[in-house]
């Protein structure tokens, strides 16, 4: 049997997996919409990987977990390594970009820059715990103006005056939004005036300081929306590279961070089909009165955190 | 007739962690006291939240959260103004306005509170402020000068004992980091004891730059601005400049929203190049998520750049 590697990512809206082989191959993807369900995604995930998947020729012997609910969902898939997001993308990026200097990276809730000399990660920067301008904004500006978020890229780019919206802050971008549909301003236009808002407050905000140096790759859910990529083009004024897995790059990075540590277990896809659920539990123990997250598969508790000291911890 | 104990109530929050020596051996050594507020909870947390203005820092939030707690409590609890140590040497604002917001929030507790005023600009001297404060607890000037040396002494061991201790960590080997920050954001165990335990646990050697010797620090601080006028901010700037090349990263620690840090932090960001830096601000989320995901990101970026990741 062939070594395989498991990399999945779980974001705030988006739920991606990739397995490759130990050169990296990509033999199996997926992409779907967390939808507020981080282990229902991840068990559809997992059952849709295994059905690209060549289960007589690999075996997965080591997985990795990323993303804002990579813990939750490390448990639940028995990773070997649970990375954070800056690193996997950092890693999963200056492997099929080696020349790479500067990542951008706009997910649901999140966005960073990366900064790249010589293939390894320098510098980076990432919003602040404010969710402005990141595809959370883009998902509820489509909605108000009645489109799929999925249209919103070739809805800007057939404007030729975009609209300017105030890119400061969404609470701000929203309201002269609403202002300017009610002056009549035409719909293309107002989408590409948020996608130049969501480009102007990364740059102005997650890039701050920041010397952006091409090659620049782009990616993250947002990544996929063109409004935002010609919006980028613009400000920067260098071509903006947008892998046609720019979106896996984080899952591709966690696997491959797995694939180099020195954990190894092998995977079983029989986790589709396991009960999991958590429960939040107050502590109690004293007034810091901790949120402490249980994770059961069927009846047995497999894991909880959250607590702050001993007195929280819980084992059944 | 003999008089009662007078217990002092000390908030352990913003200047306590400055000055806990100074003020305990001070009013022990004539003869009182001293009542201190347990370590920052959720608990205190909430109350101070409740009981300021929402604009108000977090660090104030916390401090009144810690007065609430020791109201009742004790004689008198010890709110200090101090404003400035001199000419480009001023404190924060909210040192100068403590006494008169912490009397008019508490105004109708039945509280007492116990002040000193520190203001060189005005020739208001530390051991001025103090005689005064030992008289006016009816001590007489020569016990209270007493004290007062005594609690100076105990303050300057108390002091150098701890840089000591910070300066053999960096004969250390290990990855360093060096955390800027007001005593009283990295010292408070809600606020950011969660994140040197967070270096700790996985391996790094927090350290910390305002724990240097201080004139040194005002010294140095001129490296990288000659006109900052914040006391502690210079000598965060002054311990930057000594010892940022004995590190392998800068985490730039504050508590939101902070008016001094909001400006110094962006002069350390474009001033001191050439060490990775993660510039970490504090809100009271009940969750420590983000700021592990950063924390996390940041050490993985520095051992990446050396080659051991």
């Amino acid at each position: 049997m062939e070594h395989a590697y498991l990399g999945v990512d779980v974001g705030s809206i988006s739920t991606k997996g990739v397995i490759i082989d130990k050169k990296n191959n990509v033999l199996a993807s997926q992409y779907i919409w967390t939808q507020g369900d981080p282990i229902g995604a991840v068990k559809e995930l997992v059952r849709l990987l295994e059905g690209q998947f060549d289960k007589d020729r690999y075996q997965i012997v080591a997985t990795g977990t990323t993303g804002s609910a990579r813990k939750l969902v490390g448990v639940i898939l028995g990773a070997t390594m649970v990375k954070n997001e800056i690193t996997a993308h950092a890693v999963g990026t200056t492997t099929f970009y080696p020349d790479v200097r500067t990542i951008l990276e706009i997910g649901g809730q999140d966005s960073k820059i990366i900064l790249v000399e010589n293939g390894v990660a320098v510098d980076y920067a990432m919003n602040t715990l404010c969710a402005a301008g990141t595809g959370a904004f883009l998902s509820s500006q489509a909605k108000r103006l009645g489109i799929e978020v999925e249209e919103i890229g070739d809805y800007a780019l057939r404007s030729t005056h975009p609209t300017p919206i105030a890119a400061r802050c969404t609470v701000f971008a929203e309201s002269d939004l609403v202002h300017k549909i009610q002056m009549g301003h035409p719909r293309e236009d107002i989408i590409a005036g948020v996608c130049n808002a969501v480009a102007a407050n990364y740059l102005n905000n997650v890039g701050k300081g920041k010397k952006i140096v091409s090659p620049v790759v782009f990616q993250g859910g947002v990544s996929k929306n063109k409004g935002v990529v010609a919006a980028f083009e613009r400000a920067l004024g260098c071509p903006v590279i947008v892998d046609p897995n720019g979106h896996l790059m984080g899952a591709l990075g966690v696997a491959i961070l797995a694939r180099r540590g020195s954990g190894r277990q092998n995977f079983d896809f029989a986790v589709e089909n396991m009960e999991f659920r958590t429960r939040e539990a107050g502590c109690g123990g004293c007034s810091n009165n901790c949120e402490i997250i249980c994770v059961y598969r069927g009846s047995e508790l497999i894991d909880a955190w959250g607590n702050r000291c001993e007195r929280g911890a819980r084992t059944h | 007739m003999e008089k009662q104990t007078i217990t002092i109530g000390l908030p352990r929050a913003l200047l306590y962690y400055r000055y806990y020596a100074l003020w305990r051996t001070f009013f022990q050594e004539l003869g009182m006291e001293v009542a201190v507020s347990g370590p920052t909870d959720r608990d205190i947390l909430e109350r101070g939240t409740a009981l300021a203005i929402d604009e108000a820092c977090l660090s104030l939030k916390i401090y009144l959260g810690h007065v609430a707690a020791l109201v009742g409590r004790c004689d008198y609890i010890l709110v200090p103004r101090v404003s400035n140590f001199g000419r480009h040497r001023s404190m924060c604002t909210r040192f100068e306005s403590t006494p008169d917001l912490v009397r008019s929030v508490f105004r109708n507790s039945g509280q007492e509170f116990l002040s000193y005023e520190v203001d060189e600009e005005q020739k208001k001297d530390e051991a001025a402020a103090f005689l005064e404060l030992g008289r006016a607890l009816g001590r007489s000037p020569k016990d209270v000068r007493r004290a007062y040396k005594l609690a100076k002494k105990a303050q300057a061991a108390h002091y150098k004992a701890r840089v000591q201790k910070y300066e053999q960590q960096y004969r250390r080997s290990g990855l360093k980091v060096l955390i800027a920050a007001h005593s009283y954001v990295i010292e408070d165990p809600y606020m950011g004891r969660p994140v040197t335990d967070y270096l700790k646990r996985v391996g790094v050697i927090p350290l910390r730059a305002d724990m240097v010797d201080r004139d040194g620090a005002l010294k140095h601080s001129r490296e990288l601005s000659s006109t900052c006028k914040w006391e502690i901010s210079r000598e965060i700037l002054g311990g930057i400049a000594m010892h940022r090349g004995d590190v392998d990263g800068v985490i730039l620690l504050s508590a939101f929203p902070c008016g001094p840090d909001a400006m110094v932090n962006e002069l350390i960001a474009r001033r001191v190049k050439g060490v990775p830096m993660l510039n970490l601000v504090l809100d009271s989320q009940s969750g420590t998520a983000g700021v592990e995901t950063r924390l996390e990101s940041f050490i993985d970026i520095i051992r990446f750049q050396e080659g051991k990741l």
